[in-house]
């Protein structure tokens, strides 16, 4: 098998990078998993740690209302050595993660299908990173390396929906659609790029085979798959834990009904902290409903670029989920520099990127001045999340104008670099 | 149509009447149809339309509002009706036809009938006092008229009676006084308050009121109007304008323009769009101008502080606290016992000059320790060492515990007295203070917080240590405390380093990294001394404080230097990490008060804070104090210092609006690509389509600048990690040697851009380097001017030539190499070791004691100056110095 010498360098800088980090700042892991920018109730690995201490003493691992996390994570971490002991392994762990993502994503970016798919394909072909690239961008992102020392168990569910989607290009849909459902599992959300994956796997589908299937019946023969591997995921952790709804309520439930409020860098908590509790149930509602409202309609608007659909609903989710971490916006960050084609038609880069430095920056130093000094307040906090979601959202709408803008000029080839207002 | 010779001809032609009739535009129409309608509505007796519908000044109210909306169709008779009807049509008519029928609805339903209405109720009622109801459209006849003069006067500013000339204007005045005099029951005042709405109309000071074109044209398209009304007026088939004069006026100037007042306005905008398309002064000249413009801002802002109008009085934010409210009893007898415990530690001093220089030895800590135990308290101690830059700083903490009678020590208070003090002088009457101040306290059952108290060998160390370890955060080297009480609620450190009575307290307030105590625990420190002991209080070193601009000014600026270096100022700066509010008291001067003074002074701010209900949280945290009962908020300062860093974000900006559009660049870059096209000829046909792309957006190439910018701001771990860990004996050769490398490697790095490869940079990336490096620097020193608004100041003043220094392209060799000689003489002064030494030389202090002091805030006090010096100054710098030493190549 022929080695490909770049991809090797690159991974094993990345590996050499994140050891060094941890040799050289034995503080740096603990310092991260600590921060709320990292661990979010559903994602600590603090939090897992408490409830693996549980589980391998036979205690139910939800009791005590502590550990969110599905339940299949637990026989994982427990073939770990314990933490306390050896922490090497952990880190080289998720190190391990992050090369296979770099890999998924290499996967992803080399089937050229952000750039070429079946309904449409860009003009700017020559405008693209390869995968190698692609995965350097995702393995040198300081978000990514900030998340591979926090240890949040959300790179795991990263990890799911990456593999989907590497399988749904490379035309494998059943097992993209048991990726996902294992996504799904894991963290519930990604239950909502389903239909966007489908499209993928359809699309992908199409163009191999002469005779393009029923759409319906191809979804519905996916989304049984996708049910029977969530269903068996189930299955299996009924057998570990026991009490089926104990764990659903305190994972699915948890993360539906948002009951802890402890600070993230997301929208909710601040929110929900200061509402009424008789309007809780129906602002849960709402913005369960806002969070879910995007797929439709950019899987309907975009139906010609669902990689794209998906990209930017990670982007969309990692500003509005509950509990947001920097895992999710190194996710969106690794899927985004497979639509390079589309910066020169991006306008808002330069602001966009700029406000999420000075969030990155401001929002430990707000977080300090109100945890620790004393002498700010949450309002200090919350203010730094808003402009850090508004950096996102801008970078969000601005990368679907520049691809719908892509699509509109294959249309209308002569247009090309013109001016052009909405009449 | 036979018509009868013999009548005489009419003096109108009646088809003409009929058309102009039948024409009638919407509006009007309208109008006319409600005058009549309310004129019938007058003939039945069970509904009193007059009384309904009148502006009657004293019916006026919230629920009859809508008086000042039917007033003008409702008429007192038929020929009152007839009348107003003759004189309306034809201006009203004119008014729709120029204006439209949507903007008449507007404007007459609306601000054309309430505006006359509401000035003359208003003259009505609260000048004259009396109560007269008007009705009737003569408002509106009244008001055209108005609005009409003015367009006049416009074209005919005068006509001429004889050899009088009548301004034109006053042509409705006339009307209305010949109205006045000749119609009976005709409100005079309203009909001149109508002419006044009119004249405003029509000098266009009401158009604000018109609803925007845009919305009319939407509601338009939308409803269809023009489909659906009959005769109605679109907003396209206005005569001319909005509130332009009639094309016949025009036509004799000959412009389309009028002179009228309200079109300056569009002058100004043509201006605007001039500047709008001159892209030399807009990415170039204007962002240094608002560069400049903050920076400037930012300098006086902070020279304003001191002025009364911007500074406050401090007051007590948090009620519990009762500065002085309490009687104090540490006095008479006490003052034996003092002298007791005075006498006892001096026996333990060598004689002579080394009594001064004497540390606190086991002998004396013993001593401590037995004084403490008998009076009733709990002892322990503590013993720590840290090595900084090579010296090993080692001592034993006492430390004892008033456990509070009334408490469940969950909460606590500390006194500190340092056996040392800051300005490292024996500190004897100070622990012998606090031993019997111990003795005392234990005496009383008010205590609802414990009190500890703590002697520490020196200023700079002990506290540190002690307070690391009491919340388990120590290092190795340190001993945990065997004894420990509940949440500090504040801390008070007390030095009295001579033997004669003292004359003011110096109050020493700033913490590690700039923090401040909260301003109530400086507040009542201050209320104490002064208004209950009657001692004053200084602060800063200010000894001759006599409140004026310089005076306050001075102190201002000296907290903010203290504040800016962020290391420890005293004792009390270690607690304040652990938001732990503390500040030092020091006995100043030669006066009359003596040890009891400073004791009951702590007794009595013991009493204050042991009345705390919550931590210290009501006052403010970030503050400058320009006296002990004045202070600016960070709300009045913090926009200096960011207006400071906005400089660099907008250079920043600009620069990288100016790379995407630079038209000299652009064509730089496609004379590379020629080139390029040149040597190898593979791709003859790409290059019209470049050269197309070029002019209009151009790719930037960022891969360089990102590198470089990154680079630098790594490379300033380097220096970092030297200054800290290096001998202290190696201070000076370092500072040297970095300032030689400050000397020599922008010059190498730029040669190596310049000459070092096949393709140097293009401007653009130059300008990306210069882009980047500034919005680093402006964002590292916005987020680090909400922690230490001080430092940040400081290091944007000394980086503002940053925003300044460019590439020097001028074609003459030897003009460009002197001036780059010039300015990178300028920018080597302004480097981070050349004001260091300058400061040094300054303050009279040798570099290496600087460099000592500042390793020991690192590894002890944890004070993070150093960072902001190598990673957020030190690369901006260098990445200055290399941009302008490019110009040599």
């Amino acid at each position: 098998m022929p080695v490909d010498r770049r991809k090797t360098a690159v991974f094993s800088a990345a590996v050499l990078l994140r050891l060094l980090l941890f040799f050289v700042f034995p503080s740096l892991p603990d310092l991260l998993t600590g921060r709320v920018e990292v661990s979010t109730p559903v994602n600590s690995f603090k939090r897992l740690q408490e409830g693996l201490f549980l589980y391998t003493r036979n205690v139910s691992p939800y009791d005590g209302g502590v550990f969110h996390q599905a339940p299949l994570l637990l026989p994982l971490y427990a073939l770990l050595p314990s933490v306390r002991d050896y922490r090497l392994p952990q880190i080289v762990f998720y190190a391990l993660i992050d090369i296979l993502n770099a890999d998924a994503l290499i996967t992803i970016a080399d089937s050229g299908q952000s750039v070429v798919g079946r309904l449409h394909s860009t003009s700017r072909k020559n405008i693209r990173w390869d995968g190698v690239a692609i995965a350097a961008w995702y393995l040198f992102n300081p978000f990514t390396i900030a998340t591979c020392l926090g240890r949040p168990t959300s790179v795991l569910t990263s990890s799911a929906i990456l593999y989907a989607v590497s399988n749904a290009v490379s035309g494998n849909s059943v097992n993209a659609m048991l990726a996902l459902g294992l996504a799904s599992y894991l963290s519930l959300y990604p239950a909502l790029l389903f239909l966007p994956l489908v499209l993928l796997c359809y699309d992908r589908h199409a163009t191999g085979s002469k005779v393009a299937p029923s759409t319906a019946l191809f979804g519905l023969q996916n989304f049984g798959v996708f049910l029977a591997s969530v269903a068996g995921l189930l299955a299996i952790s009924y057998l570990i834990i026991g009490d089926f709804w104990e764990f659903v309520s305190a994972t699915y439930g948890f993360q539906l009904l948002v009951p802890d409020l402890t600070p993230n860098i997301g929208l909710w908590w601040y929110f929900f902290i200061e509402i009424f509790d008789s309007f809780r149930e129906f602002f849960l509602g709402v913005f369960w409903l806002h969070l879910a409202g995007y797929v439709g309609g950019l899987t309907v608007r975009l139906r010609r670029q669902p990689l794209f659909v998906l990209t930017s609903l990670l982007g969309i989710f990692a500003i509005f989920k509950p509990y947001p971490s920097i895992s999710d916006i190194s996710l969106y960050f690794a899927l985004l520099p497979l639509y390079r084609h589309l910066v020169p038609l991006m306008r808002y880069t330069f602001f966009a990127v700029s406000a999420l430095l000075y969030a990155t920056v401001l929002g430990p130093v707000f977080h300090h001045l109100w945890i620790y000094a004393g002498s700010g307040n949450a309002n200090f906090f919350y203010a730094i999340t808003l402009v850090w979601s508004l950096g996102l959202s801008i970078l969000v709408a601005d990368s679907m104008f520049a691809a719908l803008r892509d699509e509109w000029e294959e249309e209308n080839p002569d247009m090309r670099g013109k001016d052009v207002r909405q009449i | 149509m036979a018509t009868p010779a013999a009548l005489p001809p009419l003096p109108f032609n009646p088809a003409r009447v009929r058309s102009y009739i039948l024409r009638l535009p919407l509006f009007t129409r309208l109008v006319l149809l409600a005058i009549v309608v309310f004129w019938l509505l007058e003939l039945q007796t069970v509904w009193a339309v007059i009384e309904w519908g009148a502006l009657t000044p004293d019916e006026i109210g919230i629920q009859s509002m809508h008086r000042l909306n039917t007033y003008p169709f409702i008429h007192v008779g038929f020929f009152h009706a007839l009348l107003n009807t003759v004189a309306l049509v034809p201006l009203l008519e004119r008014f729709e036809a120029e204006h439209g029928t949507l903007t008449s609805v507007a404007l007459f339903m609306g601000p054309l009938s309430t505006l006359p209405g509401g000035l003359y109720l208003l003259v009505e009622k609260l000048i004259l006092h009396r109560n007269t109801s008007v009705v009737g459209a003569s408002v509106w006849v009244f008001l055209l008229l108005g609005s009409e003069a003015i367009r006049t006067y416009k074209s005919h500013p005068s006509f001429s009676l004889g050899t009088l000339k009548i301004p034109t204007w006053t042509s409705p005045l006339f009307a209305c006084v010949i109205v006045w005099i000749l119609v009976p029951n005709t409100s005079f005042l309203g009909h001149l308050c109508a002419i006044l709405v009119g004249y405003l109309l029509g000098l266009g000071y009401l158009k604000f009121f018109n609803p925007p074109e845009k919305v009319l044209r939407w509601v338009e398209g939308k409803l269809n109007l023009l489909g659906r009304l009959p005769h109605y007026v679109s907003v396209d088939q206005k005569t001319y304008g909005r509130y332009g004069v009639l094309p016949s006026a025009n036509n004799a100037t000959g412009e389309r323009g009028s002179p009228m007042s309200y079109l300056g306005s569009t002058q100004r905008l043509a201006t605007l769009r001039n500047l709008r398309n001159n892209p030399q002064f807009l990415f170039i000249r204007l962002p240094y101008l608002l560069s400049l413009l903050c920076i400037v801002v930012g300098v006086v802002w902070l020279l304003l502080l001191p002025l009364d109008e911007y500074s406050r009085q401090t007051y007590i934010s948090e009620n519990a606290l009762l500065p002085g409210q309490v009687h104090t009893y540490f006095a008479g007898s006490e003052q034996n016992v003092f002298r007791g415990y005075k006498k006892e530690l001096e026996g333990l001093l060598p004689e002579g000059e080394a009594r001064n220089q004497a540390d606190l030895s086991p002998v004396i800590s013993e001593k401590i320790q037995s004084a403490l135990r008998a009076a009733g308290l709990k002892v322990a101690t503590q013993n720590y060492e840290y090595t900084s830059a090579g010296i090993t700083h080692q001592g034993q903490n006492v430390y004892a515990i008033v456990q509070a009678p009334r408490g469940d020590a969950t909460e606590a208070i500390v006194l500190v007295a340092t056996w040392k003090t800051v300005e490292e002088e024996l500190n004897l009457n100070g622990v012998s203070l606090a031993l019997t101040l111990a003795r005392y306290f234990k005496r009383w059952s008010l205590w609802s917080k414990d009190i500890i108290f703590l002697i520490t060998p020196d200023s700079k160390s002990g506290t540190q240590a002690w307070i690391d370890a009491y919340h388990d955060m120590h290092s190795p080297s340190v001993q945990s405390l065997p004894l420990k009480s509940g949440a500090l609620q504040g801390g008070i450190v007390f030095e009295y380093a001579f033997d004669h009575r003292f004359e003011t307290l110096h109050i020493i307030y700033d913490g590690v990294n700039g923090q401040l105590p909260n301003l109530d625990l400086f507040n009542t420190a201050v209320a104490i001394a002064g208004g209950q002991m009657g001692i004053g209080a200084n602060m800063q070193e200010m000894w001759n404080h006599d409140d004026s601009y310089e005076m306050r000014l001075q102190t201002i600026l000296r907290g903010m230097l203290k504040q800016g270096f962020g290391s420890a100022s005293g004792a009390h700066s270690s607690f304040m990490p652990y938001h732990i509010d503390a500040i030092t008291l020091q006995a100043k001067g030669d006066g009359w008060q003596d040890e009891m003074a400073l004791g009951r002074t702590v007794e009595s701010l013991c009493r204050s804070l042991n009345n705390l209900l919550e931590h210290l949280h009501q006052s403010f945290f970030f503050y400058l104090l320009m006296q002990a009962n004045r202070f600016v908020s960070i709300g009045t300062y913090l926009p200096s210092a960011m207006l400071i860093a906005a400089n660099f974000t907008i250079m920043a900006i600009a620069l990288w609006l100016r790379t995407g559009y630079d038209m000299e660049s652009s064509a730089a870059a496609a004379a590379v690509k020629l080139e390029d096209n040149k040597k190898d000829e593979a791709t003859p046909k790409d290059k019209p389509d470049d050269a197309a792309n070029n002019k209009a957006v151009v790719e930037r190439q960022l891969a360089l600048p990102l590198t470089l910018v990154v680079g630098f701001n790594l490379l300033g771990l380097a220096p970092l990690y030297l200054f800290n860990n290096l001998h202290h004996g190696h201070f000076t050769i370092a500072a040297s040697f970095i300032a030689l490398v400050d000397a020599v490697l922008p010059l190498s790095v730029a040669a190596l851009l310049a000459r070092g490869s096949a393709h140097p940079p293009i401007r653009q990336q130059y300008l990306l380097i210069k882009s980047f490096s500034l919005l680093l620097l402006g964002l590292a020193l916005s987020a680090l001017a909400t922690l230490n608004f001080s430092l940040s100041f400081m290091v944007g003043l000394l980086c503002v030539p940053l925003t300044f220094v460019d590439r020097i392209s001028c074609s003459k060799a030897p003009v460009r190499i002197a001036a780059t000689l010039s300015g990178l003489l300028v920018l080597n002064a302004l480097s981070p070791p050349a004001v260091l030494v300058a400061g040094c030389h300054y303050a009279g202090v040798s570099v290496e004691s600087v460099l000592t002091h500042a390793a020991f805030g690192w590894d002890v006090w944890g004070s993070w100056t150093p960072v902001v010096v190598w990673c957020v100054w030190w690369p901006a710098w260098l990445v200055g110095c290399v941009l302008l030493g490019v110009s040599l190549f």
